[in-house]
Order: structure tokens, then C-alpha cells, then sequence
């Protein structure tokens, strides 16, 4: 929905059971992401995001055996060779845990990177591969000891990772695109790494791709497939009426290196299957089953006849693919309806079945494949947790369902995904082309920071997601006031992660104390002091850092209309690049160094490097 | 200078001057070596072949200023590009790419990583698997874009500019700043960078030596104590001059060049080195390196060897390819003619591949290939 809130800092959990009032406290749904089959594939080990736990399914009963509580807002899970343990990602707690998969309990947690998602381990069971979504980088973790080998480069946010088929790489899908030049379309990236040498061998960079989700390894290891957007962010979002808006697909890459990346679109000419997230690949890979979380479908792929696709197109018919709605009548066999939100997928090692986590539904769809139709749903094993839904259970459906908008394009999340932002920025005002281009804000924390957008125009956040969101975006019915009600209830409740820059005792490193001082100046450096607004708390106040106060903090551009702007709130504005309203400075640095000549943007002509240094690794604690 | 050449060099293990020469005499008073220094075992590494690359040879320009040896890989800093040269063949990087800037004047390669760190007149770059990121003054905390030198040291990246030193923390992306406001760096001129065995130590141009401990984090400064800046009267009483070109750090000796000389420090003993009486070829030197106990010194004019008893100078001649080199010893000095030479005698960089050695000048990259037979005493013309 592409929301250009103003984003500010709550402190509620992410678990209904966390949010809100006692009422809501008793309150706590499974929310299954990602699954993992046990090598005689009687057991499924699902991870619970919502309860903070494992789930441990037997899959003759087909009921819930068992579940052991890990870390905060588990993500990825891997299995070692052996089956005997499993490695969970603990995305709010840095960490991995390590279940005994016999006894079902966490032996010890490894520290990871900020924010790991996805992990794999590779075929000998002594590495261990972690995506660390917000520190940007891949943490290469020795399985026994859990000491961190090594740090890799990854693209930005590395969200899921797997190992290839003869165990030689493993490839990452970086959620967020490559920061690349001012208003152009995205270019994302997939990192290739050698398992022997434990190094980053590739980047293959995908154009006009992003939300890279899942990645998965064809099981002859010729190629692989990663689930993908192709948004047109850069075109006025109100021509959805015309289609083509956000597109949804998977990019294909070849091995051995040499042949151009290709994508394809999932959706049909008249029908999108908006947030493709889960890829599993059947043994003998003919099928490819992929789910797509906006639609609560899982697309079932003819793998072999896409491979074949691809391989005799030439560039052109590449660049061609990459955009055309009735391409995916040549390789699509079947749409599989499953559960509300549908997310991570494994194919059973004898082909016959393939288990969907359907996140919002607390449930294991299983689907029979079927070599001639692909296969059907034949039942959903359900995870526990409560049925009734809550009015914020209710809200985050209507935000993960793209049904909303018209021949259902797209959903919020697909602009915000993991209730964030895409790093993208957006022509979203009837106002011509290439005008009032905006930077697509966080969602996470922003109950207590109206007014909205970055011109403050929306007092509150049903005026913008009601009318609004139905006029400028959806070209839809608006939502029912119950709707609208939920779903702003479910805005209000989007926690904001912890800080990972902020020491756990609350103490400032020395540059953050230095940094403070600056932040909270009220004089120049030479004594004076410093004129009314130019001081950073005079618009960012506590504590969220940010005001209704709008200001010309000189970044106005000539694609703009005239105006002021409002104060962002600036709780963990290190994930939160590129900054200012268009998304002209990639880094924070750029904000002083480049966009504020005039002194506009706070007094800081006359800080040092060092004191700039120091502001920003203050900011970072906020 | 071949025949009667007397030099004399005070060591820093003996208080008596050391002779060299042909035409010396062996003195009794000859110290013994100090520990860790090796004795002439007869494997000199005398280089009599040299293959030399310039722009037709798909070398990005013909100065170089930087070499990093990566395996099979080398990577070539020059005043128009990076060059990579793997299997025979040149692939070239300019800021067309993504390098931040045409003249690359340093290169890092993480060991844990295979990242390539490329330091360049306007930022400091990551080369990682086909992807350039740049880091400069306005889009990162480095603090100038002129950057002279960058090293490895864990998960950091130091980075010596013409404004101090920047080390970046790679896991958390923070910026440090070193210069005059929190180190006794009396120059903010940095311009290279020696990381080894919990020291990082930094050649200030005009200011100096700093050395930065790991484990205190505390800085200390080693200046020239005669503080003259066009003679050199205290030599071996501590660092032989402010103008430092660049250091080296292995076995716990501190090398640094000098464009007056060059100094070793061991910890306790300082001891200079200068061309009038040492094997150096000049006391301009622009580059150092120590590999074991040896040291390579790259000056204006020619390549030097040092192991702590034998010099040895490697030079193109005059007119010609052929090469010459030269070997002084405590005992005697041999010159030798050699098939080729290097590109150039103005030495800007060296690095190591096995027994070969990879020499930057202003004219060329040049590879000292070494083969078995180049021994000392094999198949050599005395100058005497």
C-alpha cells in the first residue's frame, strides 16, 4: 500500500500476546513461517514467529507433538545432515538456538549478526550460513562451537539462504534492493557463496527486481528460483486501473555462471498472486510449488517446461519475459488455494506430498502433488492457538491479503514488507509523472507519530488508509469501517524491533555520548547560540523523535511541489535508508554532507567530521 | 658502484661500524646477528628474468603504485585503473565500474573474505565478487576521499588519508577518526598503513611513526630526534626521519622508509640505514616491505633487498633490457648482468607469489621470477 507514514517508536511485542491490554494478553497465535521435514519424514518442525517456538508435527497423527519455546521472533530453520539438530533463528534476539531434535530442547543459542533470518548448514553439518537481515551480511558460524568464523558482504537485508544440491553454494535472497542511483528502478541482488572456500564467488544482479523472499536450488542443481517483485514504483501507482502496477514472479539463475538471470511473472493478464515468499522444489523437479502470501495460493510451476523456456530465449525475449502477464500460462499448471497468508513450503523426500505454513491461519496446508495435474490440498493440520480472531489478528489479514486492491495487484504489505518499507520510493499523487516522488516509510512504531505522510496531510491513520488508500492505490471499494478499524488497529500494534545500537545497560559508548551532546546542543560550537529550529530536538523530540512541526529543511526538489515537510521519527533510523522524502541520501551521512548546504537541516556547518561521526552513531541509538 | 666500495653501516646490534665491501677486510669486530636475522645460506633470491607488463600488455597504466598478491590473483593499483591479472590474462576496473577513483594507490585483500579493499584519490572501495562499494567523506564517516593507504586488521579497515587516519568497523558500520585531536599525530598527513601482531603502525608524512595498540588502544608516536629535516645527525638514536613513505611490521621489527633513509627498530634499538653507507641504492624510498626476516625496500633507484647481512639491488640498466644485480655482502660485492630487468628503476611496489616477486615502478609492472639454479655462486660474474 505503499504508506508514507511517519513512522514512530512503540514499544509493544509483536505477539498480540505482547501488544496491548491484559485482554489481548491471553492472546497468542502460532503464525508458522518457515518448515523443515526430518529425514524419514514423520516429523515436521515448524517455526512459530508468533509464539516463539518450534513446533514439532508428527505427520502420521498429523497433530502437534511437541514445541520448544527459543528466542524472540524465530525465522529460519535448518536441519543438520544427520537429523539431529536443528538451528532456529531468533531475529529479535541475535541469536541461533540449537534444538536437540530427540529431546526437544534448546542446548545453547549462538550470537549471530543484527537481525538473522534465514539459515542453512552445509552437507558435512559443520558450518552453519545465517542471513543477518539488518546488519547486512552473512554470518559463517562453526556448528559445534558456535564461534563466528567469518562475516560476508551480503545485499541488503539478506532475508533467506540455501545450500545447492551437491552442497557446493549456498545463495542468498536479499529482501531490499541494492542502493543504487537516485530515481531509478531497483536492481536487487542474489549472493552466490563457494561452501569451500567460504567466500562470496557471485553477485547476480536482477533489474527492476525486489523483495527477494525465499531461494531454492533446483534439485539437479542446473538452476535456481527466487521469489520476487517487479514493482513500477517509479510510475503514478493511481494507474493500477491499467495493470502493471507491482507484478510478482521469480527470477531465475543459471549455473554454471555465464548465462543473464531471467525472470518470469507469476500473474496472469487479469489476475495478480501478489507476495510470492516459499519455493519447494519436488525431487524429480518437475514441479515447482510456490506460495504466494497476498493471495493464499500456492502456484504450482512446471519446472522442467520453464528451464526450457528460458534456455532457448534469447536476451531479448529475457528482457521481454521479464514483464509479460501471459507468460505464465506456458510454465503455470495449477493454483492450489491453502491457508491465509501462506509462507514457507518442503516438499517430502518421496514426492508426494508438499506442507504449506499458512501464517495467519496457524496451519500446515498439505498438499498431494500429483504428476499429471500437480496435485491438490488435501488438509491442513492445525497448530494450535487460538480460532476466534482478534480485531488485530483481522487487521494484519486485510494488511497481507491483496484482495483489497483491484484484480488484487497488491497488498500493504507488498510495499511493506516485514511491516517495514522496500527501500523504494514511490510516484503516488495524481500530479503527473515523476512529480512528488516519495521514500516509503516504516511502519513499525508508528501509532504515536500522526500526523502521516511526508507532508503531514493525513491527521490520522484512518484517513490514510481509508479513502485514500482506496482512491490513490487499491482503485478499489474503500474498506468497511470494521475493516478500517481493525486494520488500524493492527498499524497501531506493528511493534518497532530493539535497537541494536543501544547498549542493554543503557549506557552510550563514548561517540554516542559525544554524538548526544550535539544532538541536544543549543549554542554553536563558537558559543553563540543557534537560531530557533536549528537545534535537532527543535523538530525530533523524544520519544520518537520526531513533531508536527513542518519545516523547509531545504530538500525540496524541482520535481516537488512547494511546501514543508514533516519531522520523520527517527527510532532505528539506521534500518530506515535511504533518508530524506524523495530518498535522495542513501546514507545518513549524505543527509549533512550532501543535502544541507544551507544549514537548513539542523546548524552543522560546523561540526568536524568526527562530530558528524559521532551525531550519527548517536542517532543510531535512538 | 662495483670494486672498491667501502660502506659502513652502525648496527643497532653493535656499536662498532660494520665494513662492507669488496675491498674491506673482514673485521674481527664483526657483531654477531642479532636474533631472528638469517645468515647468508647460499638461496639468495637473485632474479636474473624479469617479465615486464606495460599498457600493450593490458596493464590499466604503466605506474603502478600498488600490487597485492592474492593466490593466483594480481591485483595491480595504478594511476589509471585497478588491473587484475589472472591466467595469463588483464581484466581492467575504472570508475566507469565503480572504482571511486581512477588513481589507485593502495590494496587490501580480506584473507577471511576474498573482499578487496582499494584505496584511491577520491574513496575508499569493497571490490567483493564483482560488486563495488564505495565509501567516501560525504556518503560514509572516512574522513577524506584522498586515501593513501588501507590494511586488514580483523573486522576493520583502516584507512590512512590525507586527513587522518578512518577505521570502519564492518559488522556495525561504525566509523572511527584518529588524527591530531586524539592521537599525537603531529601531521594529519597518513600515508601508509602496517597491520601485524596486534599493532597497527602508520607512517605519517612529516610526522613521523604511530603505533596503535590492539589490545590498549593506546597510540604512541616515534619522531626523528634530531627534528632536522634536510640532515640526519642522531641515525641510530631513534627514527631517521619525519618524512615516512611507508612501514612494515613482521617478527617484531618496525621498518619504516624514509625519503632520507630507511629505519629499523626492534622495540629497544633504533638503526638507520642510508645510501652512503649501506647497500640501499637511495635514500628515497617510496615503499617497504618485510617478508620474514628480510626486508624489500623500493627506492628511486632500483629494487633493495636487506636480510639483516646481505644487500642485494636489482636495476635495469641504462641502455638496454638487461638487468644488474647487485650483491653486497659483509665479505665481498658481486655484480651480476642479468637477461632482463626490471621495467623501471623508480620503485613504487612489491608483493610476494611463492618465490617470484611482483615489482611496481613508474614505467611498468614487472614479476622477478626466480628459478632454481639463481643461487648465489652459481653461474655469477664477480666484480672483482
Amino acid at each position: 500500500m505503499a504508506l508514507t507514514l511517519l513512522a514512530a517508536a512503540v514499544t509493544c511485542g509483536f505477539t498480540q500476546a505482547r501488544s496491548t491490554g491484559s485482554r489481548l494478553q491471553a492472546v497468542v497465535y502460532q503464525s508458522p513461517t518457515e518448515l523443515v521435514l526430518s529425514p524419514d519424514g514423520a516429523r515436521l518442525y515448524v517455526v512459530c514467529e508468533g509464539s516463539h517456538s518450534l513446533a514439532v508435527v508428527d505427520l502420521n497423527r498429523r497433530t502437534v507433538i511437541g514445541r520448544v519455546p527459543v528466542g524472540e521472533r524465530p525465522k529460519g530453520i535448518a536441519l543438520s545432515p544427520d537429523g539431529q539438530t536443528l538451528y532456529v533463528t531468533n531475529h529479535w534476539s541475535d541469536t541461533v538456538s540449537v534444538v536437540n531434535a530427540r529431546e526437544l530442547r534448546v542446548t545453547k543459542n549462538f550470537p549471530t549478526g543484527f537481525g538473522p533470518a534465514g539459515v542453512t548448514i552445509d552437507r558435512t553439518g559443520s558450518t552453519l550460513y545465517v542471513a543477518n537481515s539488518i546488519s547486512n551480511d552473512i554470518s559463517v558460524i562453526d556448528a559445534k562451537t558456535g564461534s563466528e568464523i567469518k562475516r560476508l558482504a551480503a545485499g541488503r537485508s539478506p532475508h533467506h539462504l540455501s545450500l545447492s544440491p551437491n552442497g557446493e553454494t549456498v545463495s542468498v535472497a536479499n529482501l531490499l534492493p541494492n542502493a543504487g542511483p537516485f530515481r531509478t528502478p531497483p536492481v536487487s541482488e542474489l549472493t552466490v557463496i563457494d561452501t569451500k572456500t567460504q567466500r562470496v564467488i557471485r553477485r547476480e544482479f536482477l533489474p527492476g527486481a525486489a523483495t527477494l523472499r525465499t531461494v531454492a536450488y533446483s534439485p539437479e542443481g542446473g538452476f535456481l528460483l527466487v521469489a520476487l517483485l517487479r514493482p513500477k514504483n517509479l510510475n503514478p501507482m493511481v494507474q493500477v486501473a491499467q495493470g502493471w502496477v507491482i507484478t510478482h514472479g521469480l527470477g531465475m539463475v543459471r549455473f554454471p555462471a555465464g548465462a543473464p538471470p531471467a525472470q518470469v511473472l507469476l500473474d496472469e493478464i487479469d489476475r495478480y498472486f501478489a507476495n510470492p515468499y516459499g519455493i519447494a522444489f519436488t525431487p524429480d523437479g518437475r514441479y515447482a510449488y510456490v506460495s504466494s502470501s497476498g493471495a493464499d495460493v500456492v502456484t504450482v510451476v512446471d519446472a522442467r517446461a520453464l528451464a526450457a523456456l528460458i534456455a532457448t530465449a534469447s536476451r531479448a525475449d529475457l528482457k521481454n519475459y521479464a514483464n509479460l502477464l501471459s507468460l505464465s500460462a506456458r510454465f503455470v499448471r495449477k493454483r492450489i488455494p491453502v491457508g491465509r497468508d501462506p509462507r514457507g513450503l518442503a516438499a517430502s523426500a518421496d514426492g508426494r506430498f508438499v506442507y504449506v505454513a499458512n501464517r495467519l491461519s496457524d496451519s500446515i496446508s498439505i498438499i498431494s502433488v500429483d504428476s499429471n495435474s500437480g496435485g491438490q490440498s488435501i488438509g491442513e493440520i492445525y497448530l494450535g492457538g487460538p480460532k476466534r480472531l482478534t480485531a488485530l489478528r483481522r487487521g494484519e489479514i486485510l494488511f497481507q491479503n491483496a484482495s483489497a486492491s483491484f484484480q488484487r495487484q497488491f497488498s500493504c504489505s507488498t510495499c511493506h514488507p516485514e511491516d517495514h518499507l522496500d527501500g523504494l520510493a514511490y510516484d503516488l499523487e495524481p500530479d503527473g509523472l515523476g512529480r512528488n516522488i516519495v521514500e516509503n516509510r516504516t511502519l513499525r512504531g508508528i501509532a504515536e507519530t500522526a500526523p502521516y505522510k511526508w507532508r503531514g496531510t493525513n491527521p490520522d491513520l484512518e484517513t490514510q488508509c481509508g479513502p485514500r488508500v482506496s482512491k490513490f492505490l487499491f482503485r478499489s471499494e474503500a474498506y468497511r469501517p470494521d475493516q478500517l478499524r481493525d486494520l488500524v488497529t493492527f498499524l497501531k500494534a506493528i511493534p518497532l524491533p530493539p535497537n541494536r545500537y543501544r547498549r542493554r545497560d543503557g549506557k552510550l559508548t563514548p561517540a554516542q555520548q559525544r554524538g548526544k551532546m550535539i544532538f541536544e546542543r543549543i549554542t554553536k560550537k563558537d558559543g553563540s547560540p543557534l537560531p530557533k529550529m536549528s537545534s535537532c530536538l527543535s523538530c525530533h523530540t523524544p520519544p520518537h523523535y520526531t513533531s508536527s512541526i513542518q519545516a523547509d529543511v531545504g530538500t525540496i526538489n524541482p520535481y516537488d511541489s512547494p511546501g514543508f515537510f514533516e519531522a520523520p521519527q527517527l527510532n532505528n533510523v539506521y534500518e530506515a535508508g535511504p533518508y530524506l522524502h524523495d530518498g535522495s541520501a542513501k546514507t545518513l551521512e549524505e543527509i549533512w554532507t550532501i543535502f544541507n548546504p544551507n544549514d537548513k537541516h539542523g546548524f552543522t556547518s560546523d561540526l568536524t567530521k568526527d562530530q558528524l561521526n559521532d551525531l550519527i552513531e548517536y542517532l543510531k541509538t535512538l | 658502484m662495483r670494486g672498491a666500495l667501502l660502506l659502513f653501516c652502525f648496527t643497532a646490534w653493535g656499536s662498532l661500524p660494520w665494513v662492507y665491501g669488496a675491498d674491506a677486510v673482514a673485521s674481527p669486530s664483526v657483531p654477531s646477528s642479532p636474533p631472528g636475522v638469517q645468515e647468508p645460506r647460499g638461496n639468495l633470491p637473485i632474479y636474473r628474468h624479469w617479465e615486464n607488463f606495460s599498457v600493450g600488455d593490458g596493464l590499466p597504466d604503466n605506474k603502478v603504485f600498488a600490487i597485492c598478491v592474492e593466490d593466483d590473483r594480481v591485483w595491480v593499483g595504478t594511476e589509471n585503473g585497478l588491473g587484475l591479472y589472472e591466467k595469463g590474462a588483464w581484466r581492467i576496473y575504472r570508475p566507469a565500474d565503480g572504482l571511486a577513483h581512477r588513481v589507485v594507490m593502495s590494496l587490501a585483500v580480506d584473507r577471511k573474505t576474498g573482499d578487496l579493499w582499494v584505496a584511491t584519490l577520491g574513496g575508499l572501495n569493497r571490490f567483493s565478487a564483482g560488486r563495488f562499494d564505495t565509501f567516501t567523506q560525504l556518503n560514509s564517516g572516512l574522513s577524506n576521499d584522498v586515501v593513501y593507504a588501507v590494511a586488514i586488521q580483523d573486522e576493520f579497515v583502516w584507512a590512512a588519508t590525507a586527513a587522518g587516519l578512518s577505521r570502519l568497523n564492518t559488522r556495525t558500520g561504525e566509523w572511527a577518526l584518529f588524527n591530531e585531536r586524539n592521537t599525537p599525530m603531529h601531521e594529519i598527513w597518513c600515508y601508509n598503513l602496517a597491520v601485524n601482531d596486534g599493532k597497527v603502525y602508520v607512517a605519517v608524512w612529516g610526522g613521523g611513526v604511530l603505533e596503535y595498540d590492539v589490545a590498549t588502544g593506546r597510540w604512541k608516536d616515534y619522531r626523528d630526534p634530531d627534528g632536522e629535516m634536510e640532515i640526519v645527525l642522531f641515525r641510530d638514536s631513534g627514527l631517521i626521519h619525519d618524512v615516512v613513505a611507508s612501514v612494515s611490521y613482521e617478527n617484531k621489527i618496525l621498518w619504516a622508509a624514509t625519503y632520507f633513509g630507511v629505519s629499523r627498530y626492534d622495540g629497544r634499538h633504533w638503526q638507520g640505514f642510508l645510501e652512503k653507507d649501506s647497500g640501499l641504492a637511495s635514500n628515497f624510498v617510496n615503499f617497504i616491505k618485510a617478508r620474514g626476516d628480510a626486508v624489500w625496500m623500493c627506492t628511486d633507484k632500483g629494487l633493495n633487498y636487506f636480510d639483516g647481512k646481505t644487500w642485494i639491488t636489482y636495476r635495469r640498466k641504462a641502455e638496454g633490457s638487461e638487468g644488474e644485480v647487485k650483491i653486497l655482502t659483509t665479505a665481498n660485492t658481486t655484480s651480476l648482468t642479468t637477461p632482463s630487468g626490471p621495467a623501471n628503476n623508480y620503485i613504487l611496489a612489491i608483493d610476494f607469489q611463492g618465490d617470484d616477486i611482483w615489482v611496481g615502478t613508474a614505467k611498468g609492472l614487472s614479476r622477478g621470477i626466480r628459478t632454481r639454479e639463481e643461487k648465489l655462486g652459481e653461474d655469477t660474474r664477480r666484480s672483482r
